[in-house]
């Protein structure tokens, strides 16, 4: 019988089908989802971060494992008595401003989602009016915004003016991140958090938007 | 139109389609592992620079066949754009393999050189600063271009011009980059280098800005190009055959680019420099261009590196011996920790000799950095040019284990150079002194670097 620990290794060796058989094994005998889901998926899911930090796997792997977590996750979630699931009821918008780059948008939209928030991703090219009017359309608790190159850190200004023009700029904490932004320039900018890595994004969403 | 052009056009529209993440994720990923496997193509983290011949030649063989077998995925259409082996071949053999930059008596024309060749890489510096005030994107551009071993710019994009903002898609960019481009004409004018090469226009980000800023004169097909540069992991979008063709159609030579990131979907510079030779057939096919930029970078934001250095040279050596386009590859003169740093010079020599001992025919020096920083990379050029490769190697390996000081304070620029007369001050002066004396010492030569 599989154990939760080998689940964490199938995941991390972003073995998707493996990794979904061995979810159902584990919840078919038993054991406790949140367990499951923490030890087994999110563990094996930071190996694979892990991994990448030492530079000993690639953003596709990164992407791998976050398509295998997301076909566990949904097994654990239904598993869960209603109310204890690890959903949040948080809507994040996301995008990239300006330019047609996605790699680390994507996955910022592959941990947010496994972190259980519901993320409307915007995809590429975006200007600051499509963030903000995407946010207003959908009753987003936050927006995220992806800033890849030089021109766009202009375009970032720009979406901030424009929120508190809008007058809406309380209603929304803004997290932005990407290869040419760093922490000082972010705060001078007026945003409420910044990310160096993906995973950040969840940790600047828990606690921005107050959520255990 | 030339008929490579067209028939991605129509082929874009007709190809096989495939989702972009099967793309990315599925085809391009496997055949590339598989192309890697099959040609016995590794990399050894120790070593710098790729110098090994019969690889080079992998290299070569594998890019051509990733580009046959997974095309090109056209981001508009979803279809993915195929070119025959024949297509190829033909676009090769009738490719152009000089190219004249710049005009008048700044015209300088680059034709192959081969690794430890005596001719020096032609050295094109950053020039202005990131920033909307015009007067010190001026006063950076000018300590460059005064340079002697200035052989051109790639400027450093505009931020806006006083409080006028740049906004994409609007005159205003196109206005910022039109003040780019007169403010790199006055400076060359000023320095004494009228038709200077001025690079590609920088604070462009849109097509419609690229194509409007030629309409003025100040860029033309004399002095900049245009940038056709294929997008990330073989893809193409509309933009670059509207670009491939505007450049086409007004005689401006196509700047083709390549700029993988490697331990995004890439696993390492083996196949960094598979896809730069992949990505510069398609350019080569659907632009018809000569002029090629060739660079690496990591996704954990580097330029730097064994990893980013060997993937350079092997892919610039793969094209010298089967190419033989004019091929520039980049080095960053510039660095976080400022003109004082060691690293930047250091990494700034790395990169040149790199060049020299690649069969590389000219380097983008990147960066917003100072005159001073520039002339280093130019002279530095000059005097590992005739470099036999393995020499290289050993020069850069002593480099990289040379001890570096601590990196002192930023300075701005009115701090590092006299603003009335645009000479160094005794501290810039000074890391120039040091880093002449430490290259002498290892065996290089220039006729300034006296103490």
């Amino acid at each position: 019988m599989a154990t939760i620990a080998d689940l964490r290794r199938v995941v991390g060796e972003t073995k998707t089908d493996a990794a979904a058989e061995m979810t159902r094994e584990l919840l078919a005998a038993g054991l406790d989802p949140m367990e499951i889901l923490e030890d087994g998926v999110m563990n094996g899911l930071n190996d694979v971060g892990n991994r990448f930090a030492a530079k000993q796997a690639i953003v596709l792997d990164l992407v791998r494992a976050g398509v295998t977590a997301k076909a566990c996750i949904p097994l654990i979630q239904a598993a869960f008595p209603v109310g204890e699931g690890k959903k949040t009821d948080k809507k994040i918008v996301l995008g990239t401003m300006l330019s047609q780059h996605n790699i680390g948008k994507n996955l910022v939209n592959t941990l947010l989602s496994i972190g259980g928030f519901e993320v409307i991703d915007i995809g590429e090219k975006n200007s600051p009016w499509d963030f903000y009017e995407t946010a207003e359309n959908s009753g987003a608790d936050m927006i995220a915004v992806s800033v890849v190159f030089a021109p766009a850190m202009e375009k970032f200004t720009e979406f901030i003016d424009l929120l508190k023009e809008m007058k809406v700029r309380d209603k929304y904490p803004v997290i932005v991140g990407g290869a040419v932004t760093t922490q000082k320039w972010a705060a001078d900018e007026g945003a409420d958090g910044w990310g160096a890595q993906a995973k950040d994004g969840v940790d600047l969403a828990r606690n921005l938007l107050g959520v255990a | 139109m030339g008929r490579l052009l067209w028939e991605a056009i129509q082929r874009s529209t007709t190809g096989p389609i495939m989702s972009e993440e099967a793309f990315e994720t599925e085809l391009f990923p496997t055949v590339l592992a598989d192309l890697q496997s099959k040609y016995k193509i590794e990399w050894n983290p120790d070593d710098p620079v790729m110098i090994d011949p019969g690889m080079a030649d992998a290299v070569f063989q594998a890019g051509m066949e990733l580009l046959l077998e997974v095309g090109l995925y056209c981001k508009d259409t979803k279809r993915i754009v195929k070119f025959t082996q024949e297509e190829i071949q033909e676009a090769i053999a009738t490719a152009k393999h000089e190219v004249t930059l710049g005009h008048g008596r700044q015209a300088i024309t680059l034709s192959p050189r081969a690794p430890g060749d005596e001719r020096h890489p032609y050295t094109f510096f950053p020039a202005g600063a990131l920033t909307k005030d015009v007067e010190l994107y001026k006063n950076y551009a000018l300590t460059v271009v005064q340079e002697p071993t200035c052989d051109g710019v790639i400027p450093i994009p505009l931020f806006g011009v006083g409080d006028m903002k740049l906004v994409a898609d609007t005159p205003a960019q196109t206005l910022v980059c039109l003040t780019e481009a007169r403010l790199m004409n006055e400076v060359a004018t000023w320095a004494g280098k009228p038709g200077l090469f001025l690079g590609i226009p920088m604070s462009a980000t849109t097509p419609l800005t690229l194509m409007s800023c030629f309409g003025s004169g100040l860029y033309n097909k004399h002095n900049c190009t245009l940038p056709v540069q294929i997008l990330q992991d073989m893809r193409i979008n509309f933009d670059r055959f509207n670009l491939a063709f505007f450049a086409e159609q007004h005689g401006i030579e196509p700047w083709m680019s390549s700029s993988p990131t490697l331990y995004a979907y890439l696993t390492g510079p083996e196949q960094g420099a598979m896809e730069i030779i992949a990505h510069t057939l398609g350019m080569l096919a659907y632009s018809g261009g000569t002029l090629t930029q060739a660079m690496s970078l990591s996704v954990h934001g580097t330029y730097v590196g064994n990893d980013i250095t060997w993937c350079n040279s092997a892919a610039a050596l793969a094209a010298e011996r089967n190419l033989k386009l004019p091929w520039l590859s980049f080095g960053s003169t510039a660095n976080p920790a400022g003109a004082l740093s060691d690293d930047a010079w250091y990494g700034t020599a790395v990169a040149c000799i790199n060049a020299c001992i690649s069969g590389m025919e000219g380097l983008w020096l990147a960066g917003g950095s100072t005159g001073m920083e520039s002339r280093w990379a130019g002279e530095i050029t000059r005097a590992a040019a005739g470099l036999r490769p393995q020499e290289g190697v050993e020069m850069i390996n002593k480099i990289n284990a040379a001890r570096r000081e601590p990196n002192p304070p930023v300075m701005p620029l009115d701090k590092l150079y006299d603003m009335k007369t645009l000479r160094p001050g005794p501290e810039l002066l000074g890391q120039y002194r040091k880093f002449t004396r430490i290259f002498r010492e290892l065996g290089l030569e220039y006729p300034s670097w006296v103490d």
